[in-house]
C-alpha cells in the first residue's frame, strides 16, 4: 500500500541511484534487482534476499493481496525498463555532441600558426631598420663630442698658463682664499702633465703656493691675528694637504702646557689656604685668587679660539678641561688626606666652581656641569669620608691611650679618664663635624646646592657607618672578636686580660653614652639642619634608609650586652674565693669610676623596695638555720623539698647600665658557672665541706655587693645541693664549726686588705 | 609509632629508662626500667637497632665503657637486668664519649677518652668487642668529646679544651683541625656535606664550613649562660635546636644556604642581617638542659632532658608552618 503512490522525488533519486549503480565497478548492483522482489525500501540493498521476501509476503497476505502486488510489481519493472532505456538514449546523445566540439577545435587552430610567422617577420624588417639608422648618424655624434673635450682642454691650458700670475695677484691682494681655490683646482693636472708641457708654470704656481702656506701658518700662530681669520687660515691649511693635524697638536701640546701651569697656581692656592688660617688670610687669597683668575681666563680664551680654528677638536678640548677639573679634583683630595677644615675645603671647591663656570659658558656642549658633578661628588664623599674617620680615630685614640699604657701613675682613675675623654671626643667630634657641615649644606654655591641632598644622604650614611665602625672597633678592643685577632691573646696573657676588663666597662658604658646622648642629640642637631634648608633635607631625614637611629641604639645595646657577658670570672673552684672577691673588688672599683652615683642611690633604693627578695629571704634563711641543726641527710632532703616549693627565680634578667646591675650580673654569672662546674665533678666529704664553707663565707659579702639577693642566695644554695649531689658522702659541716671557720677567715681577710675593705665601706656610707 | 622515639634517662639511682612516646604523641610512657651498675656519663642509642645502646660510667675512681642490649619485656617492669653486649675495657683514663656511625649499619664503634682514640669492631653475635685501631691524641689536649662524620664513615671530629680536630678512621691520622676554645657539643648537618655546628660555653653557637675553617659562617647568640648541648635537624635545613644551662632550650633557623651572602653582609653591614634567627625559647626548664635529641621518624619532635632527671618531648611544628 506505502508504495501504491510513490512522490516524484523518490522517483528520480531512483533513478539516479540506477544510473550510478551502472557506471559503478561494482558488477554486483546492476544484478541486484530482481522481478520477483515486493516493495520494501530495502528492496534495493545488496542483501535482498528474495526467497525470504517470498515467504514473508505469503505468509502475511492473502491471495488478494498477493495479486494485487504481482500488479504493482509487474508495472513497477516496466516502468524500470522505460527509465533505463531513456538513460542510454541521453548517454548517447552526450557522446555525439562531445565528438562535434572536438571536430571543430581541431579546423579552428590550423590557420593560426601562418599568422604568426606573419608577425616575425614584420618585427624582424623594423628592428633592421632601425639599425640602419643608428650607424648612419654615429660618425657625426662622435666628431661632436671629440670638438667639446677640446674646447674644454684649451680652457683649462689657458687658465693654468696664467694661474701663476693670478696666484701673486692674489698673495698681494691677501687673498689666500682664492688663491688656494685656484691651485687646488689646479692640482690635476698639474699632477697629470707637471713633468712635461706646464713644467714652468708649476714651478711658478708651487713658489706662489709655498710663500701662501707660509703665511697662512704664520698667521695661525700669531696671537695678534683675529680668530676669524686664524680659522680660515686653518681651512686653507688644510684645503693645501698641509699637515694641519701636526700643528693642531702642536697647538695643544702649547694648550696643556699652559693649564699644566695653571694646576700648579691652583696647588699654590690651596696650599696658600692651608697656611694662611690667620688674620692674613683674605688679603693671601686675594692676593693669589688674582693670577690664578688671570690664567683661567687666558685658558678660557686659548679654548674658545682653539674651538673656532678646530671645529673638529670640540671632544679633544672637552677632555682636556675634564682633565683639568679632575685635576683641581685631586689636588684637593691630595690636601684632604692632611686635616682640612670645611672652611678651606668649601673655598677650594668655590675656586674649582668658578673655573668650571667659565670655562662651560666657551664649551656648553661639554657638559661640563655633569662632569664636575660627578667628580665633586666623589670628591665630597671622600671628604665626608675622611672627616667620619678622623673622628673614629680620634675616639679610639682617646680609648687606646688606656689601652696601650694602663701602668699610668693615675691606674686608679684611669678608666675614668678614659671614658671622659672617649665621651668628650665622640660628642665635641660629632658636633664639630656636624656645624662644618651644616656650614657646608647652607653655602649656596650652585655646585652645593645641586649636590645638597646627596650630601644630606651622605651625611646619614656616614653617621650610621661612623657608629658601625665604631661598634666593631668597640669589640675588636674588647678582645671579642678573639678568633679574628688570635695573635693576640697568647702574647699578652693575662695581663691583657684584666686591662681588657676594665675597658669593656669603659667599652660598654661608652656604648650606653652613645645610645642614651650622643645619638639622640646628633638626631636633634641633624634635624634642625633638615629644617634649616628647607624640603630636600627633610625628605633626605623621612625617606633616609640609612640613618636609623632606633636601629643604632639597639646595636649598641646588644654590643654592650656582649661586653658584660664577656666579662666572667675564672672558674677555679680550688682557692677561688680570695680571687673571686678581689676579682669582684676590682670590678666594684672600675664600675664605680664608670657608672654616676646619682643612679647608684636610685637603683639602690629601689631595690631595697622589691618586694621579692624582702619576702622570699628570711624564709629561705629560716629554713636553712633549722636544718643545719639537724641531721645532715635530712637536711639534703629539705633543701631539695624547700627548692620545689621555692618558686623559680628568674636568674638572668637584662643587665642595666648601673653599677650595682653590673656587678651582680657578673657576680650571678660566677656562680652559674660555679655551680655547672661542681656539678661535672665528683667530690668527696672534704672537698663538698670546703665548698659549703666558701658558699657561706660568700654569703655575706655577695649580698652586699649585690642588688638581687633573692638570686644570689638561690645560685649559693644551687652550689651547695649540686656539691652535695656529686658527692660521695655528703656530710655537711656543722653550723658552730662554719660560724667559727667563717669568722676567723673574715679577721684574716680584713687584715689582710683593710685599707681597701674600709675605703670601699666608707664610700658606700 | 611502636618506639617511634624512645629516649633513656640516667638518674642519681643508676637506672636506664626507657621511654615511649604514645601514638598520639601527647603521652610519655615509661616502658622499662633497668637497672645499671654504675654512674652514667653519658649514653648513645644504636642508630640502627633500637634495643641496643652504650654508656660510659664512672665507678667513683675508674672509668668504663659498655655495649647493652635491652632485654625482650615479658609485661614486667621491675628492674630487669641489661644484657651486656660488650665491654669496651681498652680505656686507662677517663671515657668521654661512645659514638654510633649516624648514618646506616656500621659494625665500629669509636670511643674516646681524654687522651686516647679507639676504633672498635663490634660483633654482637659473639657478644664481643674488638680493638681495632687506637691513637693517642697527643699530652697536650684533653679530649672532651666527639661527633662522627654522618657523610663519611671514616672521618670523626673530637672536641679539645682549645680546637675540634678531625681524625681520619682509616689511618687514624689527624687531617685538620678548628681553633676554637672551650667547646661542649658538636654536630654534623645531617642533610648537608661539611656544615658543623659547634656549642661553646661563652660565645655561643657557630656554624662552620669545613672548608673554610678559619672564620664561622654564622654566629648564633647561644644562651645567657653556658650553651651545653646543640642538635641539627635531621630533616629541615638550618633547624637548630640548643639547650643551656640557663634553663632553656632554644630553637634557631640559620640556613647557611647562600652562605656567601651571609659572610659578606656579617663583616661589613650588621643590619643587613635583620631576620632574628632565634625562632623559639622554650624555658619552662626548673634547671640546666644537658640533653637533647630529634626524633628519627618524626624530625619535628624533640626531646630534651634537663638536671632535674625531666624529659620534655616538644613538637616544632607551629613554627616550622609559619616560616
Amino acid at each position: 500500500m506505502e508504495m501504491e503512490d510513490p512522490p516524484l522525488d523518490d522517483k528520480a533519486r531512483r533513478m539516479r541511484d540506477l544510473l550510478s549503480s551502472f557506471y559503478a565497478p561494482d558488477p554486483s548492483m546492476s544484478a541486484g534487482s530482481q522481478p520477483k522482489g515486493a516493495s520494501f525500501d530495502n528492496i534495493d540493498t545488496d542483501s535482498f534476499d528474495a526467497d525470504q521476501y517470498m515467504n514473508l509476503l505469503v505468509q502475511k497476505a492473502n491471495l488478494e493481496g498477493l495479486l494485487q502486488r504481482h500488479v504493482e510489481m509487474a508495472a513497477e519493472i516496466k516502468n524500470l525498463d522505460t527509465d533505463l532505456q531513456m538513460l542510454v538514449y541521453e548517454n548517447y546523445n552526450k557522446f555525439i555532441s562531445a565528438t562535434d566540439a572536438i571536430k571543430r577545435m581541431k579546423s579552428n587552430i590550423v590557420g593560426m600558426e601562418s599568422n604568426m610567422e606573419q608577425l616575425l617577420d614584420k618585427i624582424m624588417s623594423v628592428q633592421s631598420r632601425s639599425d640602419g639608422v643608428n650607424t648612419s648618424l654615429f660618425g657625426k655624434r662622435e666628431h661632436i663630442e671629440k670638438l667639446h673635450r677640446t674646447r674644454n682642454l684649451l680652457r683649462k691650458v689657458q687658465f693654468i698658463y696664467d694661474l701663476p700670475a693670478r696666484l701673486g695677484k692674489c698673495i698681494k691682494t691677501e687673498a689666500y682664499a682664492d688663491a688656494v681655490r685656484f691651485y687646488t683646482g689646479a692640482m690635476p693636472i698639474f699632477k697629470a702633465y707637471g713633468e712635461s708641457s706646464f713644467q714652468d708654470c708649476k714651478r711658478a704656481s708651487e713658489e706662489a703656493v709655498v710663500t701662501i702656506t707660509k703665511n697662512l701658518q704664520g698667521k695661525l700662530f700669531s696671537d695678534s691675528e683675529s680668530i676669524q681669520t686664524r680659522a680660515e687660515a686653518a681651512v686653507l691649511l688644510k684645503q693645501l694637504d698641509f699637515p694641519v693635524d701636526g700643528l693642531k697638536v702642536r697647538l695643544f701640546e702649547k694648550l696643556e702646557q699652559s693649564m699644566g701651569d695653571l694646576q700648579v697656581k691652583i696647588g699654590d692656592i690651596a696650599g696658600a689656604l692651608e697656611e694662611s688660617n690667620d688674620e692674613h688670610e683674605n688679603n693671601l687669597q686675594l692676593g693669589f685668587s688674582v693670577p690664578h683668575d688671570a690664567s683661567v681666563r687666558e685658558f678660557v680664551e686659548a679654548v674658545r679660539a682653539y674651538r673656532i680654528i678646530f671645529p673638529d677638536s670640540e671632544s679633544q678640548l672637552i677632555k682636556l678641561s675634564e682633565d683639568l677639573i679632575t685635576k683641581h679634583f685631586l689636588t684637593t683630595e691630595q690636601y684632604m688626606k692632611e686635616r682640612v677644615s670645611t672652611a678651606t675645603f668649601l673655598r677650594v671647591l668655590r675656586i674649582i666652581w668658578n673655573d668650571v663656570l667659565v670655562i662651560d659658558e666657551v664649551l656648553p656642549e661639554g657638559l661640563l656641569h655633569d662632569y664636575c658633578f660627578k667628580v665633586s661628588q666623589s670628591a665630597v664623599k671622600q671628604y665626608f669620608s675622611s672627616t667620619f674617620s678622623h673622628l673614629l680615630q680620634d675616639v679610639s685614640d682617646a680609648l687606646m691611650n688606656v689601652h696601650v699604657k694602663p701602668k699610668d701613675v693615675s691606674e686608679e682613675h684611669h678608666l675614668q679618664v678614659a671614658l671622659e675623654s672617649g665621651k668628650n671626643s665622640l660628642l665635641k667630634g660629632s658636633m664639630d663635624l656636624l656645624l662644618g657641615l651644616r656650614q657646608l649644606l647652607e653655602d649656596n654655591l650652585d655646585l652645593l646646592v645641586k649636590l645638597r641632598e646627596l650630601m644630606t644622604d651622605w651625611v646619614q650614611a656616614g653617621f650610621q657607618q661612623f657608629f658601625e665602625a665604631l661598634d666593631t672597633r668597640f669589640l675588636l678592643l674588647s678582645g671579642r672578636n678573639k678568633l679574628s685577632s688570635q695573635g693576640q691573646s697568647p702574647r699578652e696573657g693575662l695581663q691583657s686580660e684584666k686591662v681588657i676588663c676594665g675597658l669593656v666597662l669603659v667599652l660598654a658604658q661608652l656604648s650606653v653614652f652613645v645610645e642614651q646622648t650622643a645619638i639622640p642629640r646628633i638626631t636633634e642637631a641633624r634635624t634642625e639642619m633638615a629644617a634649616s634648608f628647607s624640603g630636600s633635607g627633610a625628605r633626605g631625614y623621612e625617606h633616609g634608609p640609612f640613618f636609623l637611629p632606633a636601629e643604632i641604639c639597639r646595636v649598641f645595646r646588644s654590643a654592650s650586652e656582649k661586653f658584660l657577658h664577656h666579662h666572667k670570672e675564672p672558674r677555679e673552684v680550688h682557692m677561688f674565693v680570695d680571687l673571686f672577691l678581689q676579682e669582684l673588688e676590682a670590678v666594684g672599683n672600675e664600675v664605680k669610676q664608670i657608672l654616676s652615683q646619682g643612679i647608684r642611690k636610685h637603683r639602690r633604693s629601689e631595690s631595697n623596695g622589691s618586694t621579692t627578695s624582702s619576702l622570699s629571704n628570711p624564709l629561705r634563711d629560716d629554713k636553712l638555720r633549722r636544718s643545719n641543726t639537724q641531721q645532715a641527710r635530712s637536711q639534703l632532703l629539705e633543701t631539695h623539698l624547700a627548692k620545689l616549693f621555692k618558686q623559680k627565680v628568674e636568674i638572668f634578667t637584662k643587665v642595666e647600665f648601673t653599677r650595682e646591675s653590673v656587678v651582680t650580673t657578673i657576680i650571678k654569672l660566677g656562680l652559674k658557672s660555679l655551680q655547672e662546674f661542681v656539678r661535672l665533678q665528683t667530690l668527696n666529704r672534704s672537698g663538698f665541706q670546703q665548698i659549703q664553707l666558701d658558699i657561706q663565707f660568700l654569703r655575706t659579702p655577695l649580698k652586699e655587693l649585690a642588688e638581687d639577693e633573692a638570686a644570689i642566695d638561690f645560685l649559693l644554695d644551687e652550689v651547695i645541693v649540686g656539691a652535695s649531689d656529686r658527692c660521695l658522702d655528703p656530710t655537711p659541716l656543722e653550723p658552730p664549726i662554719l660560724d667559727k671557720l667563717i669568722q676567723a677567715k673574715t679577721a684574716e681577710t680584713r687584715e689582710q686588705n683593710s685599707s681597701a675593705a674600709s675605703s670601699t665601706t666608707q664610700q658606700r656610707l | 609509632m611502636q618506639a617511634g622515639s624512645s629516649g633513656v634517662g640516667y638518674g642519681l639511682k643508676y637506672q636506664v629508662h626507657l621511654i615511649r612516646l604514645s601514638a598520639d604523641g601527647t603521652e610519655l610512657i615509661c616502658e622499662g626500667l633497668f637497672s645499671h651498675p654504675n654512674e652514667i656519663w653519658d649514653l648513645r642509642s644504636c642508630p640502627f637497632d633500637q634495643r641496643i645502646f652504650t654508656t660510659v660510667y664512672s665507678t667513683g675512681e675508674s672509668y668504663g665503657a659498655a655495649v647493652w642490649q635491652i632485654p625482650e619485656l615479658y609485661g614486667q617492669l621491675n628492674s630487669p637486668q641489661l644484657e651486656r653486649v660488650a665491654l669496651l675495657d681498652a680505656h686507662v683514663s677517663k671515657i668521654k664519649c661512645v659514638l654510633w656511625w649516624p648514618s646506616g649499619r656500621n659494625d665500629k664503634l669509636v670511643s674516646i677518652d681524654e687522651e686516647n682514640l679507639f676504633l672498635w669492631s663490634l660483633d654482637s653475635s659473639k657478644k664481643a668487642a674488638q680493638v681495632q685501631s687506637k691513637e693517642s691524641a697527643g699530652t697536650m689536649h684533653y679530649l672532651s668529646g666527639g661527633a662522627w662524620d654522618p657523610h663519611d664513615v671514616n672521618s670523626i671530629a673530637a672536641t679539645c679544651e682549645s680546637s675540634v680536630q678531625f681524625w681520619d678512621l682509616r689511618t687514624m691520622t689527624k687531617t685538620s683541625s678548628i681553633d676554637v676554645s672551650h667547646v661542649r657539643t658538636i654536630d654534623y648537618d645531617t642533610k648537608k656535606d661539611h656544615i658543623l655546628v659547634t656549642a661553646e660555653d661563652e660565645t655561643g653557637i657557630h656554624i662552620w664550613d669545613l672548608r673554610k675553617t678559619k672564620v664561622p659562617i654564622r654566629e648564633l647568640p647561644g644562651h645567657t649562660h653556658w650553651t651545653w648541648a646543640v642538635a641539627c635537624n635531621p630533616e629541615y635545613d638550618g633547624l637548630i635546636l640548643s639547650g643551656g644551662t640557663d634553663s632553656a632550650v632554644n630553637l634557631w633557623l640559620a640556613p647557611t644556604g647562600s652562605r656567601d651572602e651571609i659572610t659578606s653582609d656579617s663583616g661589613q653591614n650588621s643590619l643587613s642581617l635583620k631576620v632574628d634567627p632565634l625562632v623559639n625559647s622554650y624555658t619552662d626548664y626548673e634547671d640546666s638542659v644537658y640533653g637533647l635529641a630529634w626524633s628519627s621518624r618524626e624530625p619535628w619532635i624533640f626531646a630534651s632532658l634537663s638536671y632535674d632527671g625531666r624529659v620534655v618531648v616538644e613538637s616544632v611544628k607551629p613554627y616550622l608552618s609559619r616560616k
